[in-house]
């Protein structure tokens, strides 16, 4: 079946001929590179040096940028650094609490944002990478498994396991937290 | 659509969520879930945390101050990443790899001080690949200080390495594959000193491929080992343990090992 045709994120929204534009072209790009850097990222730090490593190695590997989709492109560099970084964090997986703290602001219920979060941090990176592509991103799930050169059935099944995963972690924690005593 | 009207998939389902249909699709999709209460609370869910996430990110969609000075700082250096961490970042990178090392000899001790027992055969190549599996996962992870020898002194680092295995080690070529050598280092293999590779392609997905001496001094086929995502293809080839991990594609991986192979293989030969 077709996955439809109107997804936004395919758009070569950064092309740059000239070497001279790179930089630009990336700047540009920065407020989308962070957004999921931190949308994978454990803390707000974490998802920092996420995007700092990544814009380091979109720049080294200028070379090897076939000259189309520079957004797809660092998208996908950012998901296997993030797979490499996520393997050290599960052997080291403390957050800091200023972290923590500093991420409640952002969302409109803290304490919602706060559930939120955790539930995320249980979905493994792989799930966790093609839900955050696919929802807050936009891409197309044809794109996703272009992106992550798996076949679209593992980002169907990864993006299923997501969603449940998470429904699933969310209503977990509603009920720890009833029991919390007044 | 070509199928009936009553039959819906889970991908249907997601592609609605995901505002990814026509129209037609989309009325045919809420129609069905009229009729399936179970499946429309279950989409609900899904609508919901995709509004949850969106609105929780949103606000890191942003320039910041520091962004320009940040691709400046890696424009100009490039060509070296790892010349992009400052003296201190590396000495304490020195002081975690002398700890890592610490921890590997600890581990791996007790089969410095096995006796050989050729019981423990099997078990040494199997170990091979646990080894390798670990020395996947700390090393693969390693953002700036992957290897101790980086690409740009192959040379050096074929004649070092070979030097300590006691082989004449060629560094296999993986770019047919679109991978390339990011560096290697040494490393305690069954209790010996051995050799990792560590190869990259554009996108940064990572490979390593360790050797070690094989004391049995025999032949085994190819093995596959895979552990929570993690694959190893190994084999030993007389007096030498190969093993080539990765988190990829399997038959992607295989043919890496493939590669490998041929070209150890045309090593030993000569």
């Amino acid at each position: 079946m077709s996955h439809g045709r109107d997804g936004p994120g395919s758009g070569a929204e950064a092309q740059a001929s000239a070497p001279a534009d790179f930089e630009a072209s990336v700047l540009a790009l920065m407020p989308a590179l962070r957004r999921y850097s931190r949308s994978l990222a454990r803390s707000d730090s974490d998802g920092e040096d996420l995007l700092q490593d990544c814009v380091e190695r979109v720049l080294a590997r200028r070379s090897q940028w076939r000259g189309v989709n520079l957004r797809a492109w660092a998208f996908t560099i950012m998901t296997n650094l993030y797979r490499n970084h996520h393997r050290r964090q599960t052997q080291h997986p403390e957050v800091e609490l200023e972290d923590c703290l500093a991420a409640e602001e952002t969302s409109a219920d803290p304490i919602q944002g706060r559930r939120l979060e955790r539930a995320l941090d249980r979905l493994s990176a792989e799930n966790r990478s093609v839900l955050m592509l696919v929802v807050i991103e936009g891409y197309r799930y044809q794109d996703v498994a272009e992106m992550l050169a798996i076949p679209i059935g593992t980002v169907m099944s990864r993006l299923s396991r997501s969603r449940r995963q998470l429904a699933e972690a969310m209503k977990e924690d509603n009920v720890i937290s009833l029991r919390r005593p007044k | 659509m070509t199928d009936g009207f009553n039959t819906v998939s889970e991908d249907e389902l997601h592609a609605y969520v995901d505002g990814h249909l026509s129209e037609p699709e989309r009325e045919r999709i809420e129609a069905w879930l009229k009729a399936h209460p179970a499946e429309a609370e279950e989409v609900r869910q899904w609508q919901a945390q995709a509004a949850a996430l969106k609105q929780h990110f949103a606000d890191y969609a942003r320039s910041d101050a520091g962004d320009r000075a940040l691709l400046n700082a890696h424009g100009q250096v490039r060509a070296t990443p790892a010349s992009a961490a400052g003296p201190a970042l590396r000495r304490v990178a020195a002081a975690l790899l002398i700890f890592v090392a610490g921890a590997f000899t600890g581990a791996y001790a007790p089969r410095l001080v096995a006796p050989i027992d050729p019981r423990a055969s099997s078990t040494d190549i199997d170990s091979l690949s646990e080894q390798a599996q670990s020395a996947f996962l700390v090393y693969a992870s390693e953002v700036r200080h992957p290897v101790e020898v980086g690409a740009d002194q192959q040379a050096h680092l074929a004649t070092w390495l070979g030097k300590r295995l006691d082989y004449d080690l060629k560094l296999p070529d993986l770019s047919t594959l679109g991978f390339s050598l990011v560096g290697g280092r040494l490393i305690p293999v069954n209790g010996a000193a051995g050799a990792m590779l560590m190869y990259e392609d554009a996108t940064g997905r990572r490979l390593t491929v360790l050797l070690g001496r094989n004391p049995q001094n025999r032949e085994t086929s190819f093995r596959i080992a895979s552990h929570a995502g993690v694959e190893t293809f190994y084999w030993i080839d007389r007096e030498i343990g190969y093993a080539v991990t990765g988190e990829v594609a399997r038959h992607l991986l295989q043919k890496v090992a493939e590669e490998c192979y041929r070209q150890f293989e045309g090593t030993s030969a000569s």
